[in-house]
Formats: C-alpha cells, structure tokens, sequence
C-alpha cells in the first residue's frame, strides 16, 4: 500500500476549511493519547466522595456519577471511537476498493455478483445489520467492527466500480497494456491517482458514520458493555443525573460533535476549480 | 455591396500584455469572411472578444459598428443586445449544443418565440418551415438522440438563425468531420450567405478556408500577417508563414517513394476479416499480408470502422468472422498502436519521465537509448518533468511514437494519429512517423479519414466503407 499512498492525495497547501478540521481532529488525538505518554487518572477508578463533581482546578472535567475521571472516561472512549473508525474504514476501503476495480474490469458476471451481494446487504438498513451481529455474539467489541465494515465497504465499492469503469476503458489503458504493463501498474498508475481524492474524502465521511454508529449503538446498550468507557454508553449512563451535572452530560455530547465536525470539515469538497489533486 | 458589420480595432489583453493585437476588418453581405489559424494563435479569441464572449481575466479593447450603432468592446456586456437577433453563433459539435430532451422542431420554435415574439402556432409553423428548407422535414418530432449528426447540424443551424441573424460566427465548424461532413458544413453556411447574410468562420482547416472564397485572413501568434482575396492569398501567400502553411496541407505534399516491401515473411496477416457494430456490417472478406517495412493506408468515412480493422489486428478487438495470424516467434509487445488523442493514452498524472522509466523497468531497456532517440524527434530534455497535459499535442505525439519505437516495433497501427494537430505538426510528425517505420523496417498501418496525406504517403492503401 506505501507506494500506492505516495500521490499526494490532498493539496499541499490546506484551505482553512481543512485547516480547522485537521486542527479540531489534532486536538481530540493529543487529548486522547496523551494520558499514554504521560499518565494519568484510571477510568475504571471509583470514588464515590467525589461523584458528580464539577469541573474545578484540579480537574477540569469533573467527576461523573460513580465518582470516576471524566477526563480519563473521555479520552479512553475517544480512543476507543477513533480507533474502532480508522479501523472500520481501512477495512471497509480495502476490499471495497479491491472489489470495485475488479468488478470494473471483469464486468459480467463477476460484476453482477458482487453487485448482488453489496445490494443485497443495502437492502437491510446498516444499523440494523450491527444489531444483528452483535445480538448474535454479545459484548464483542469485534462484532461492532465487523458489522461497521460490512455496511462501509458497499459505498466504496460502488463508487470505485464507478469511477474506475471509464479509466480501465481509456486509451491510456489500452496503450499501457499493448506496452506490457499488468494490473498492478494499471491499478497503481491509471486508476488509484484519479479516484484517491473522492475514496479518501469518502474515508472521512465513513469514519464519521462509524463514529455515530458505535455511539449510537452504545446509547441502546447495544456495543460495549459498562464499566468500559464509550460515548454513547456515557451518554445514557449519565442522562438520569443531567438536573444535578449537566456538565457531565454534555461533555460526550461535545466529544462527538467536535469530532464528526472534524471529519466533515476534513472531507468536504472545495470550490470547483480551487481544487488541485 | 452592404456592410453588415465594421471592427475596429479589436484587441485582447491578458494579465501577462496584448493575447490579440488589434485588427480592423469589415463584414459585407454576401461575402464570408475567414480567420485561418493554428492552435494558439488566438484566432478563437477575436471571435470572443466580439460576441463578449471572453473568459475572465480577459478583456477587449476597440469598437464595433452595427446598424448605425456603435459599440464599445472594452464594456462587458454590450454585445448581449445582438445575440440572436443580429449575430448569432453555430456552435462547435451542434449535436452537443441541442437539448437532448426537446424535439428538434420545438428547440427552433423558441427562437422564433422568444426572439422574434411570435405566436405558439405561427412560431411552430416558422420552425417547421425552416426544417422543411433545410431538407430535414422527417427530424422535427424527433429528439436530438434520434438525429443524424449532420441532421442535428441542420437542426442546430435553423436553431441559431431563427432569430433573425444575418451574421454568423462559426468557431471550427468542420472539426474533427469527415469530408462528405464538412462539404455539407460549408453548403450550409452558403446557403446563409446567398441569402444575403455574411458568415464570419474561425478556422485552421485550409480546405474549408479555401471553399468558403471571400475574404481571408490569417492569423499567426495573435496577430493578422497577411489578408485579402481567399483565392489570391491561397494561391499566392506573400508571408512565409502562409507559404508554409498551404506547403503543409496534405495535398501539397510530394509524394513520398513507395517502397514495396521486398521481404516475403509477412509479420500479420489476416483472412475473411469481418465486424459488424450495432446491428451494422462495417465490413466483410478483408484479407491482408502485412509485410516488414511496409506502410499500409486505410480510408474510409467516419463511421466505417477504420479503426476497428486496426484494432481487430492489434487483437484488442475480436473479429466476428476470420482469423488473425501473427508472425511467429516475435514478442507480443512488438505490435503497437498510436492514438488518436496523444493526452488520452499516457497515464494522466505521472510525469512523462516517470512513465519512460516505468517502461524502461518493465522490459529491462537500458536508459541510454532514450536520448539519442529523443534528439531524433526533436523532444527537448525538459519536456520529461512535464505531465502529459503540459506538453503540446504534438509533442506528446512524438512522446508516443518514443514510447512505441523503444519495444522495437515490427507492426504499428497509427489510428489517426495527426487529426488533432495542425497542419505543419501534422506535416512533420507523417515525416518523422513514415521516416522511422522505414529505417527500423516496422510495418505501418496508417488510419485517416484525410484521402490526400493517405495517397501521398503509403505505399498501397485499403478503402473501407
């Protein structure tokens, strides 16, 4: 895959636009992995004396209802969401991509089976489709992935089917074939330059989608299971206590909003004809 | 003799100084009038400029006069009173031009409609009568889809003119048609000057200019070098760049020496070749011996499947009827191909020295064969940090005949491979094209729907259609 990467997939110079989100997704990472490096309070630790504090001084977050760091809670949950996202996305992108090339170039039957097989999963609604997965093998958070990857991948498929159909009928294809050149060039030189812009804008789009999946599924007590921290299963956890810490509530809520902002921001289309890829 | 239409000293400015220096011309009744040019010479500016048509960024200086009223060109926007009514413009490939969802007859009613005020019911009746003149009665219920590429040009012409123009502009009307296209392209924009219109055409075509007659004047890096009489500048070019560009046109050419291939192997050969597409037999029983060395002509009209036999031989088609044989024990990447559209067949983001070195790498050539054959085709060094996109067509051109020449053709299908260049590119890529096959004895198969460059370069020739 490095040598693939290696176009530049975005402008060298950012639009403001893609500056903020880029600055918003930097900030939620460093909050999120610097108690790593660092350390810091464990999210698991209980002291009820300190339960529904509000953020002071010493602890900016506050306490939740069980008396447990919220800082700690927000950024393992955050890192649990990212890297459950960035996960879902690289293995929704790979095949789906894989699988969009090859039912552009085979066509017929190939492509109408892999066609059938992605319209048939579309037929269900993708939320249902976690639900289903992870009812069948309880608190796994494996089950969630898997579930995420199995809605993502159809998108990128179709798109990829899409756009690499014309390229592989080019004449640019046909001469490099004449040349010599076998499918990894023509997949390396001709399709992956012309649709790695639109497949890593749509990367950000499904990492915001699974970023609300999971939360989504957390806030139904669905996904991971408590004491783990997760931002929907803190939401619920949270909500019976909103008269008396509305801080605390609002904090996974903001989490969430910050970082699908982040993501959009990142993927969103510029101006026609700004756009240098 | 009326003036239709007076230019003074219309000019175009960019950012970087003067695109078009200004230039006067008047257009008469009756009488076309011809700007002849290459690619670049900003001839598709000056057309611009007077119908305010300018991309921005741009602008135009000088006046126009028109039925006593005098426009200034520099004010953006002045010209819009005119479109239609007074100028109006036929547009580059019509068939692209028309609603695709309309029928034929309605797209001409709006003209009469909206710029002539005319009633529903007398408007229909104006369009119809229109379509009935121009021989394509049969297409007014139909829609763009259903239409012929010359009928929907008609349709496109009566769509243009409804609204009254007695002058039109015509960018390139000919582009990219075949002759039996164009002579029907010329009889139309005729028919608009025996009316008592005038026609104003931008054009590199030669033989439209020459067909046109009237005024002709010619155009060479934004500025008009010679002007006149159509018939006394072609006949008698004053400037030298005229004189080679009317050198450089196919049927000036001298006639290169046949030289009948005297090996007896033949490196293809194919028996009752046939294809058929869409339902229509393009052609049927071809058999052919292509011997080393040999440069072979196919014409043919658009349409009839040139390139189609072309590729059946490459192998990238399948024949519906025949075989293909291939010499024996000769590598598979010895049989190649040259495209019509040179930007069209390089990767579109690699530089082209990446796109060298990649092939370099594939066959385990050595590098140093690149430059020699690099000086032979007059490519500069510097052209290889470049995009495809970023060189000229015919540089790119002479790119893919390096690219071909260095797997050591022995078969090479040019499909078309000038019809986008100017003529003296033109002239000079056939040279250096027809020049190496016979040096390297690889056999050529040259496709053009241009009967006079087939004639004077091939040894024999094959007609399809």
């Amino acid at each position: 895959m490095t040598s693939l990467v290696s176009v530049q997939p975005f402008s060298v110079r950012f639009s403001p636009r893609k500056t903020l989100g880029l600055a918003i997704l930097a900030g939620l990472v460093v909050f999120a992995f610097l108690p790593l490096v660092i350390g810091g309070a464990d999210p698991l630790k209980q002291s009820l004396r300190l339960a529904l504090q509000p953020p002071s001084s010493a602890a900016w977050f506050g306490y939740d209802h069980l008396g447990r760091s919220m800082a700690a809670r927000l950024a393992a949950a955050l890192r649990l969401s990212l890297g459950l996202a960035l996960l879902s996305v690289v293995t929704a992108m790979v095949p789906g991509i894989l699988l969009g090339v090859l039912a552009a170039w085979r066509g017929g039957f190939i492509d109408r089976a892999i066609g059938a097989v992605s319209e048939s999963l579309l037929a269900l609604p993708g939320l249902l489709l976690v639900l289903m997965l992870t009812a069948i093998v309880p608190d796994n958070p494996a089950m969630l992935y898997l579930g995420i990857s199995l809605v993502l991948w159809i998108e990128y498929f179709r798109v990829t089917r899409a756009l690499a159909r014309p390229i592989l009928q080019s004449p640019a294809v046909e001469a490099s074939r004449l040349l010599g050149f076998g499918p990894v060039y023509i997949l390396k030189r001709h399709v992956w330059p012309e649709i790695a812009a639109i497949l890593l804008r749509l990367g950000a789009f499904g990492g915001a989608s699974a970023i609300m999946a999971v939360a989504a599924l957390g806030f139904v007590s669905v996904g991971v299971r408590p004491p783990t921290p997760e931002l929907g299963l803190m939401m619920i956890e949270l909500l019976p206590y909103y008269e008396e810490a509305p801080h605390a509530l609002l904090q996974p809520i903001a989490v969430i909003f910050l970082m699908v902002l982040a993501l959009q921001l990142l993927a969103a289309r510029e101006k026609p004809g700004k756009e240098r890829v | 003799m009326s003036t239709l239409m007076k230019v003074q000293g219309a000019a175009v400015h960019g950012s970087g100084g003067r695109l078009v220096e200004p230039f006067s011309f008047s257009l008469e009744a009756g009488r076309p009038f011809t700007i002849l040019g290459e690619t670049g010479s900003g001839k598709s500016l000056l057309a611009q400029a007077l119908m305010g048509l300018l991309p921005d960024g741009l602008t135009a200086s000088g006046q126009l006069f028109i039925e006593g009223q005098t426009l200034d060109l520099s004010v953006p926007g002045v010209q819009k009173p005119l479109w239609g009514r007074k100028v109006s413009i036929l547009p580059q490939e019509p068939w692209l031009a028309l609603d695709p969802i309309m029928a034929a007859s309605s797209q001409v009613e709006e003209s009469y409609r909206f710029l002539r005020n005319e009633k529903t019911n007398q408007a229909r009746q104006s369009a119809d009568r229109d379509l009935q003149d121009l021989g394509v009665a049969e297409a007014a219920r139909k829609l763009p889809g259903q239409l012929s590429g010359g009928m929907a040009q008609r349709v496109a012409f009566a769509a243009a003119r409804a609204g009254g123009a007695r002058i039109v502009i015509a960018d390139e009307p000919t582009k990219g048609l075949d002759i039996a296209r164009r002579d029907e392209v010329i009889d139309l924009l005729m028919r608009e000057v025996r009316a008592g219109g005038t026609v104003l055409v931008i054009t590199h075509d030669l033989a439209l200019a020459r067909q046109m007659g009237g005024d002709l004047a010619v155009m060479l890096e934004g500025r008009i070098v010679e002007q006149g009489q159509a018939a006394d500048v072609l006949a008698e070019p004053q400037h030298e760049y005229t004189k080679r560009l009317i050198a450089a046109d196919p049927q000036n050419w001298e006639k290169l020496e046949a030289e009948p291939s005297t090996s007896a192997s033949c490196v293809l050969s194919a028996t009752g070749l046939g294809k058929t597409r869409g339902g229509k037999r393009l052609f049927a029983d071809i058999d052919l011996a292509i011997h080393p060395g040999e440069i072979i002509g196919v014409t043919g009209p658009s349409g009839s499947g040139k390139s189609s036999l072309g590729d059946l031989l490459l192998g990238l088609l399948k024949p519906d009827t025949g075989t293909v044989r291939r010499a024996d024990g000769i590598s598979v990447h010895r049989y190649q191909k040259l495209y019509q559209d040179p930007p069209a067949a390089f990767p579109a983001r690699a530089t082209l020295k990446q796109s060298l070195a990649d092939l370099l790498a594939l066959h385990r050539l050595e590098e140093a064969r690149i430059a020699p054959l690099m000086r032979r085709l007059r490519l500069g060094e510097h052209l290889l940090d470049r995009r495809p996109d970023q060189v000229s067509g015919g540089e790119l051109q002479r790119f893919s005949l390096l690219r071909v020449l260095l797997l050591d053709p022995v078969f090479l299908f040019a499909d078309e491979p000038t019809s986008r260049l100017d003529l003296i590119t033109q002239q000079e890529t056939i040279a250096l094209l027809v020049e190496l096959a016979r040096e390297r004895s690889s056999a050529l198969l040259l496709v053009s729907h241009d009967t006079a460059l087939i004639e004077k370069t091939c040894d024999r020739t094959i007609s399809i259609g």
